[in-house]
């Protein structure tokens, strides 16, 4: 009897789940993708150190000052909120026009997400040794390349768990975007119960169905994880010239003698 | 093992302008602490060069301001004669002074051999084939030429740290400065250590090595820096400092050294 319900609500419904899963995924992804870069840029910019010039440790400061009104102002009020207020703001200041809903719901997605990952990148940043930074000026590297070859890659690595982290809830968030009529997930479910009136089975089918959608990311960013690290092991080729042993002996010899 | 490899690509760009680096009245304060007071002396080409010195002496501080890694509070570092204090294009100076640190600070996300080639593509703007060759020439020299793929993590400190020295030559700097680059390693790979840099100085590389091991200042070097509380002490041929102290501050560190 249940699991006939929830079939037929499979069988008749699919079209309208699978676009909800659709566009669910579409914006989770891309606003995840989108905001990550926009925290990389942020991160990356908010490290690079004081100019000497004055002119432009003012203007350093005033654009430190935008960057951070920009990551607490989004990280401190619901997505939601700020859903109806971007969509509506716009159509106030365009006489009614209203943006495309999925355009919203991507801008919306993308620039909350930067706000968080902007802090999870500085977070990846400063977890980096500082020795890194030492090693890699000392051959001649400027900041940016240093950035760019030793300390983003590493960062990267190690914010992997949080991005994933942002990743899942941009999936299970999307759902807030239900309110500029955004047809994602639980919208469809929304649209279905108003005519099969199934409430529990259609919750319970979409539940399911989102669990499946995290579940599947999270294990498929562990791999990803695992490939970063690299192999466990390495295979040591041709003959050395050295090997530790010939000169423990040596060396610790003449040491010792001292 | 053959130092011709060194010989022939290092010493080359070195000109003949002597000295390679010199420290004219050089002072150092964090805060209200002076780690560095009114510091003069010279790197010639070819020198090896000894600092030694008890702990918070300011050997590395010295090392660091020389490298441009601290800003110095007075005074002038002169390279070729110039000063290189206030350079626009430290990153520029910093490709001709290399650094071995003593937490050895290999880039944990490249292999053995891509540690050594990323300078060469990326800051001297070399091909690949020849970054790579020449990446093999100073892992070979070191003897890790065996642990290309291998990442830093899966080496010994030793190991580590002959990769480092690999990176610095690689980029054929004019000098090389070590900051205790032995200090973490245990006294195996001490010996191994010190080993690729004697063969190094026996090359004829110029070398300036802030260092613990006595043993070392004393064969190798041709001159040794004695500091204490921020000044130079004494400075002179080994066979001088090690055997004729004159400053009884160190007759006092070289009898601690020796119980």
């Amino acid at each position: 009897m249940f699991f006939e319900r929830i079939g037929s609500i499979l069988q008749n419904y699919y079209p309208h789940i699978l676009r909800g899963v659709g566009y669910t995924m579409l914006v989770a992804l891309v606003g995840t993708l989108v905001g990550l870069v926009i925290g990389l840029l942020i991160g990356v910019f908010r490290t690079i150190p004081t100019p000497r010039n004055k002119a432009l440790k003012v203007c350093k400061k005033i654009a430190d000052g935008i960057l951070s009104a920009y990551v607490e102002i989004f990280r401190c009020t619901p997505m939601m909120v700020q859903a109806m207020v971007i969509f509506w703001g716009f159509a106030l200041l365009n006489d009614g026009r209203t943006l495309d809903v999925t355009f919203s719901a991507l801008v919306i997605v993308s620039i909350n997400t930067g706000a968080y990952m902007a802090e999870i990148v500085r977070g990846g940043i400063i977890s980096i040794d500082n020795g890194q930074f030492e090693g890699a000026h000392a051959i001649g590297m400027s900041h940016t390349k240093t950035m760019l070859y030793v300390v983003i890659p590493q960062a990267l690595r190690n914010i992997l768990p949080s991005v994933s982290n942002e990743f899942v809830i941009n999936i299970k968030d999307t759902s807030v975007l239900n309110v500029i009529g955004f047809m994602e997930l639980f919208f469809q479910a929304k649209d279905i119960v108003r005519s099969n009136y199934l409430t529990f089975e259609t919750y319970l089918l979409v539940a399911a169905i989102y669990f499946v959608l995290t579940y599947s990311i999270t294990l498929l960013l562990r791999f990803v994880e695992k490939k970063m690290d690299g192999k466990k092991d390495y295979q040591v080729q041709g003959s050395q010239n050295m090997d530790a042993e010939s000169y423990a002996i040596e060396e610790g010899g003449r040491r010792h003698d001292q | 093992m053959t130092n011709d490899a060194l010989q022939t690509s290092t010493i080359e760009n070195q000109q003949a302008v002597c000295p390679i680096i010199k420290v004219e009245h050089l002072g150092k304060t964090f805060g209200s602490h002076v780690v560095l007071k009114d510091i003069d002396f010279e790197v010639d080409r070819g020198d090896v060069t000894c600092i030694i010195g008890s702990s918070g002496s300011g050997k590395s501080t010295l090392l660091r301001c020389i490298n441009l890694f601290e800003t110095p509070d007075s005074g002038r570092v002169l390279f070729h004669g110039e000063d290189i204090v206030h350079t626009k294009n430290p990153d520029k100076y910093r490709q001709k002074v290399g650094m071995v640190f003593q937490s050895f600070n290999l880039f944990n996300n490249y292999s053995v051999l891509k540690n050594c080639t990323i300078g060469l593509t990326t800051v001297l703007h070399i091909g690949k084939e020849e970054a790579r060759a020449r990446a093999m020439k100073y892992l070979s020299f070191v003897g890790m030429d065996g642990y290309i793929k291998a990442r830093p993590k899966q080496l010994s400190g030793g190991q580590k740290q002959r990769v480092a020295i690999a990176r610095a030559l690689a980029m054929e700097p004019e000098v090389i400065l070590f900051d205790e680059p032995t200090s973490a390693l245990d006294p195996e790979m001490v010996g191994e250590v010190l080993s690729v840099m004697r063969t190094m100085a026996e090359s004829g590389l110029t070398m300036l090595v802030v260092t613990h091991e006595m043993g070392f200042a004393r064969d190798v070097a041709n001159k040794v820096v004695f500091m204490d509380g921020g000044v130079i002490v004494e400075e002179g041929a080994p066979e001088e400092i090690f055997n004729h102290p004159k400053e009884e501050r160190t007759k006092a560190f070289l009898a601690g050294g020796n119980k």
